[in-house]
């Protein structure tokens, strides 16, 4: 645990991305100074702390209140290190080095402090490790077995027990047991710096010091769940997870999120084939070391309404279990009658491999009906040029922005961790936000200019108020929200935001017009070359129509001809399922090692945690073993083979972890010019408006029972007076 | 009284040879550190600054520069509850819209302060000094008369709100020991007799003179000075004849 | 006669008519291994029927045939308890004249292991499923 703690302050000292900017716009460097960490010379920039200085010669010097990610509270001293000539210890937290200082990581003053610090942190901690979500995973345990002592002069000999603090009730997500609080407040400086929800805090003073809300109140924010990462006790611990696994029973998988469209990473720990929770992996790019909630919390509903044997419709208009071969053989027969008349509808938990099987299969039969659950604008370059419908600056350089516009969008919902990313904008770098569309809490203060489509124009007359902010800034985002293009005038708008970003001056290499998706499977499949929209759908009719995992219900039985035959292929039970004649159980994001590509371009695949549950399987396996009864056989057998042609109809695909780079910014504003389409004066409108629209967008977290709970929870605390 | 219970109970068990119960131990502070809605003190009471304390109001935001009003916390919060006589709730929120801040943070200082009273509190709030040089200078008859005469334990307010009762440790008038403070005042080198005048003249309305009882003016030594008596030396005094 | 060994002849056809002819003999014969002439004490309310013959050496003058119904299905536990002493020399008395043998109503039924048998015993899970699965809603 500190072992990565320690290689993420490495990290934060030397890799952060907002470090190396502040190096870089600096015209000359400031001189380095040196210092000697346990006689090891290391040059340092100055304003480095003793504990970086140490991290960057690898010591590792013992803390609770400090996190890189935080501001420096320095209220633990579980960090106290000696300095040479110092007559007393230094927290190596809060202290920047000076030029020439011996710090003694590991001499006698140094152990002393450290021991009588843990000594004193024990006495007022209880002794329910073995009770405690948290043992096996615990700074305090970890670190008072490396630097406390061996023994304790609280001896209790009053029989008054020891200090006990109320536990507060702040949701369903995170239990407190707040008796084993040792006061390091990285929760509330989480809350304040990183959520921007200002409720958690301290109240009383000295041994009557409780970290709390002081009322009751449950912590609103969408990235909540981070504090249990970050309690480096059990005083936080997650209220689903509680008391169901040990960190040492269980197998821990690298992953990735698909739950929306950032692609965070993740680490999925599972114990006899069932995920027993979701935490975050660290990646600079994408989500530093936060998850928001729905991620990391909906992992119960993939053990709800889930899709375990294949389904067929029988005569009397009942779904009825089957088995694969029945199942197969009926939905072959059918797409063999339907010839070329086939059509696909991707959903939004789809991964590239099913994408490019299904495509390629119904290729193969002569239909070229693929269809994506969310539609995009196709006039001008449309889905052409990949500029026009990626997260072009990345995420990670959101927060380097100095002037942001929002457009349709809500990211603090849509995709929290970038949003996250413009908050740490906003406090640190004097980011500057305004936002069309509807008025919603981002947690920050944005400039608000309407919710008409109208304000585009004046932008574009350059007779706004904020044009001229537009006009002059060097790092200007316009982050448009994937929802407002699938209005009917959805190109118009794209086109007047690429005539828009065309006409900042923005610095060289800076990405001016981004598109922010809200589903994971978007960016792949128009990357396939799926087309957005189901109007091909309505339009051809087609005889047999194949879901995959399309729950949103963009196109109901009643848009289909009566025979047309439905085959669902996906992992939940939700509205895709019920209007299927047929079902093909697929597999969870969980359970299959497939690949998606985020909303800046990302490919990053996803690794098998736990097994598919029951009879279904991996779902481009599905479509492969269909392709062989239909007979248009498709040419790969294993996942190699898959990802092969993924690499041929699209190289970046198979890139993990690279984001690929788009350009043609320019190409595709010159065939904007064609858009006939006109804006119209409809207000922009974004679906998620509030906390309580979050938590339940898709077909997981609709079956989630904790996510139900969230819901539950956040319309109660609105009927509260705090 | 729980200590006590618990001391005895696990006395005895201990002379029956039986191992004493772990119990957990009662906060070290009367007060809760938590908020409870109660009738007198819930979010629906409203609260708002008199017409003239808006103006103090005002005046004590105009001394902060834009960008640090939050300073004005400690001075907004000690004005509410000269107003309303203790430190509602109501009135947290209210400073905290005052100054644009998150509730929690004016949670915050309100919690840390012991001067701001979050629960009812009498119209003369009477804090006994028991740190040593007032112990010293007999405050625990002081503190005893008082308790007597007002009938009150300590942290307790009487039944018609007139009197709050509490100890508190050094209040800095260590030279006028021993002393109590109501409400502002100081009432310093008391006795028994001057305490239950004080208390007598509070009853019956009257404002008893601040200040000390012995006929001292302020901090100067009884009758007269002791030392530093005649003239200040004249400059050179006491250095080496050579320098 | 005996010095010639005809007795044993005699013996043997003794037992086989005791048995019921040749043809019944022979199936015992292939259903137990063994054919031995013995006196039956008792049959008990399963069909096993109990024989002595203190000709045979102590430990092996007492066996038990079991009922036709268990074919060739036989096993030790479909002895019952109060048989047990009997046959392995615990006691001498037979269950219906042993005084000191306890009577309650309450006694349960005697029965046979069924391990194996599809009458035994099955653990059920009494957790909830790791995976609820979907039920489609009902046209109805």
């Amino acid at each position: 645990m500190l072992r990565t703690a320690l290689g993420k302050a490495l990290k934060g000292a030397q890799l952060s991305p907002k470090h190396a900017r502040v190096m870089s716009q600096q015209p000359k460097k400031p001189e380095q100074i040196e210092v000697f960490i346990d006689d090891i010379p290391v040059k340092v920039d100055p304003g480095t702390t003793v504990l970086q200085a140490a991290a960057m010669v690898g010591v590792e010097i013992p803390r609770f209140c400090y996190h890189e990610r935080l501001a420096v509270a320095g209220n633990c001293r579980m960090c106290l290190v000696e300095v040479e000539k110092s007559p007393k210890p230094v927290a190596a937290c809060a202290m920047p080095v000076m030029k020439g200082w011996r710090v003694k990581t590991d001499s006698e003053m140094t152990k002393k402090a450290r021991e009588g610090i843990m000594e004193f942190l024990l006495i007022n901690h209880p002794l329910d490790c073995p009770i405690c979500d948290q043992g096996g995973e615990c700074d305090l345990q970890d670190q008072s077995m490396a630097f406390g002592s061996d023994k304790s002069r609280f001896t209790d000999i009053e029989h008054s027990g020891k200090r006990a603090v109320e536990d507060k009730d702040i949701g369903p997500l995170i239990k407190t047991i707040m008796t084993r609080c040792i006061h390091c407040t990285r929760c509330i400086r989480f809350a304040s710096e990183v959520a921007g929800v200002d409720d958690l805090g301290t109240t009383g003073r000295g041994n009557d010091m409780q970290v709390g809300t002081y009322v009751e109140k449950m912590f609103l924010s969408e990235m909540s769940g981070n504090i249990i990462d970050l309690c480096p006790v059990g005083a936080l611990t997650s209220k689903p997870y509680s008391f169901t696994a040990r960190p040492w029973e269980i197998r821990k998988i690298d992953s990735i999120d698909v739950l929306d469209a950032v692609g965070s990473n993740i680490v999925v720990s599972s114990r006899t084939g069932e995920v027993m929770r979701i935490m975050p992996r660290v990646n600079e790019e994408i989500n530093e070391e936060w998850i928001a909630d729905k991620s990391r919390f909906s992992y119960d509903g993939l053990k709800r309404q889930r899709l375990v044997t294949p389904m067929l419709r029988d005569n009397t208009g009942e779904l009825r279990p089957v088995d694969w071969e029945a199942a197969l053989l009926t939905v072959a027969k059918q797409i063999k009658n339907a010839g070329a008349n086939v059509g696909a509808i991707a959903g939004g938990l789809a991964d590239a491999e099913v994408l490019v099987a299904v495509k390629d299969l119904l290729n193969r039969l002569g239909s070229e009906a693929l269809c994506t659950e969310h539609t995009f604008p196709m006039d001008g370059s449309g889905t052409d040029l990949r500029s026009s419908y990626l997260l072009n600056n990345g995420i990670a350089h959101a927060e380097e922005a100095d002037f942001v516009l929002l457009v349709g969008t809500n990211p603090r919902f849509e995709a929290p961790l970038l949003n996250s990313r413009l908050r740490k904008g906003y406090v640190h770098n004097e980011l500057e936000v305004a936002l069309i569309g509807p008025k919603v809490d981002l947690r920050y203060q944005y400039k608000h200019l309407g919710d008409g489509t109208d304000v585009l124009q004046q932008l574009i007359g350059g007779g706004h108020e904020v044009s001229k902010k537009l006009k002059s800034a060097k790092k200007p985002l316009i982050i448009v929200g994937s929802e407002v293009l699938e209005r009917p005038d959805g190109a118009a708008i794209l086109a007047v935001i690429q005539k828009l970003s065309a006409s900042t001056k923005a610095q060289e290499g800076w990405k001016v017009l981004n598109v922010l998706h809200k589903v994971a499977s978007q960016v792949a499949a128009l990357d396939i070359g799926y087309n957005p929209g189901v109007d091909k759908i309505r339009e051809n009719n087609p005889k047999v129509l194949l879901l995959l995992g399309a729950d949103e219900g963009a196109i109901e039985k009643a848009d289909l001809c009566d025979n047309t035959f439905v085959v669902y292929l996906g992992h939940h039970g939700d509205h895709g399922a019920t209007i299927a004649d047929a079902i093909l159980p697929g597999a969870a994001y969980t359970e299959k090692q497939a690949t998606y590509v985020n909303t800046e371009g990302r490919a990053q695949q996803t690794l098998v945690a736990v097994t598919p549950p029951g009879r279904a399987r991996e779902d481009w396996k599905v479509i492969r073993a269909l392709s062989e009864i239909v007979g248009a056989k498709l040419p790969y057998d294993n996942l190699n083979e898959i990802r092969d042609r993924l690499d041929e109809v699209a190289p970046h695909l198979t890139k993990y972890g690279e984001a690929e780079n788009a350009n043609f910014f320019k190409q595709a504003q010159d065939l904007a010019k064609n858009v006939k389409t006109q804006l119209d004066c409809t207000p922009l409108d974004v679906k998620l408006k509030d906390l309580s629209d979050y938590f339940m967008t898709d077909s997981i977290s609709r079956a989630s029972p904790t996510m139900a709970k969230c819901v539950q929870a956040v319309l109660k605390q609105k009927q509260s007076k705090f | 009284m729980l200590p006590t219970l618990r001391t005895v109970a696990n006395g005895l068990r201990r002379s029956l040879g039986l191992r004493s119960l772990q119990t957990t131990s009662t906060l070290q502070s009367d007060n809760l550190f938590v908020h409870r809605d109660t009738p007198e003190d819930n979010p629906d009471i409203p609260f708002q600054f008199t017409t003239e304390n808006k103006k103090r109001a005002d005046a004590i935001l105009a001394i902060y520069p834009e960008g640090h009003k939050r300073a004005a916390m400690l001075p907004l919060l000690d004005l509410a509850q000269r107003q309303h006589g203790w430190l509602p709730i109501s009135a947290m929120h209210h400073v905290a819209d005052i100054l644009g801040l998150p509730k929690m943070r004016v949670y915050e200082v309100a919690t840390f302060y012991t001067m701001f009273m979050r629960k009812p509190t009498g119209k003369y709030h009477v804090q006994v000094c028991t740190t040593t040089p007032c112990w010293l200078r007999g405050s625990d008859e002081i503190w005893n008369t008082i308790r007597e005469n007002l009938k009150l334990e300590n942290g307790e307010t009487s039944k018609d709100m007139m009197f709050t009762l509490s100890e508190v440790e050094c209040l800095g008038a260590c030279v006028n020991a021993p002393m109590v403070q109501i409400n502002d005042d100081y009432y310093e080198d008391l006795t028994v007799e001057d305490t239950v005048e004080i208390l007598c003249d509070l009853k019956e309305g009257r404002k008893p003179k601040p200040g000390p009882r012995n006929g001292r003016f302020a901090a100067e030594p009884i009758g007269e000075p002791t030392s530093l008596k005649g003239e200040p030396p004249a400059a050179g005094f006491g250095v080496r004849p050579d320098l | 006669m005996s010095y010639f060994g005809l007795d044993r002849i005699f013996k043997l056809m003794k037992t086989i008519k005791d048995y019921g002819g040749l043809r019944a003999s022979l199936y015992k014969l292939y259903r137990i291994d063994n054919l031995r002439p013995g006196r039956l004490v008792a049959t008990d309310k399963f069909g096993n029927k109990y024989y002595e013959n203190n000709a045979y050496f102590y430990g092996r003058n007492r066996w038990v045939e079991y009922a036709p119904k268990y074919g060739l299905d036989y096993d030790a536990s479909q002895v019952p308890a109060e048989w047990y002493g009997w046959l392995h020399y615990k006691t001498d008395y037979l269950p219906s004249e042993d005084p000191g043998r306890p009577k309650y109503k309450w006694m349960a039924e005697y029965t046979e292991n069924l391990t194996g048998t599809k009458l035994q015993y099955m653990p059920y899970t009494t957790t909830n499923p790791k995976i609820q699965a979907w039920v489609p809603p009902s046209k109805k």
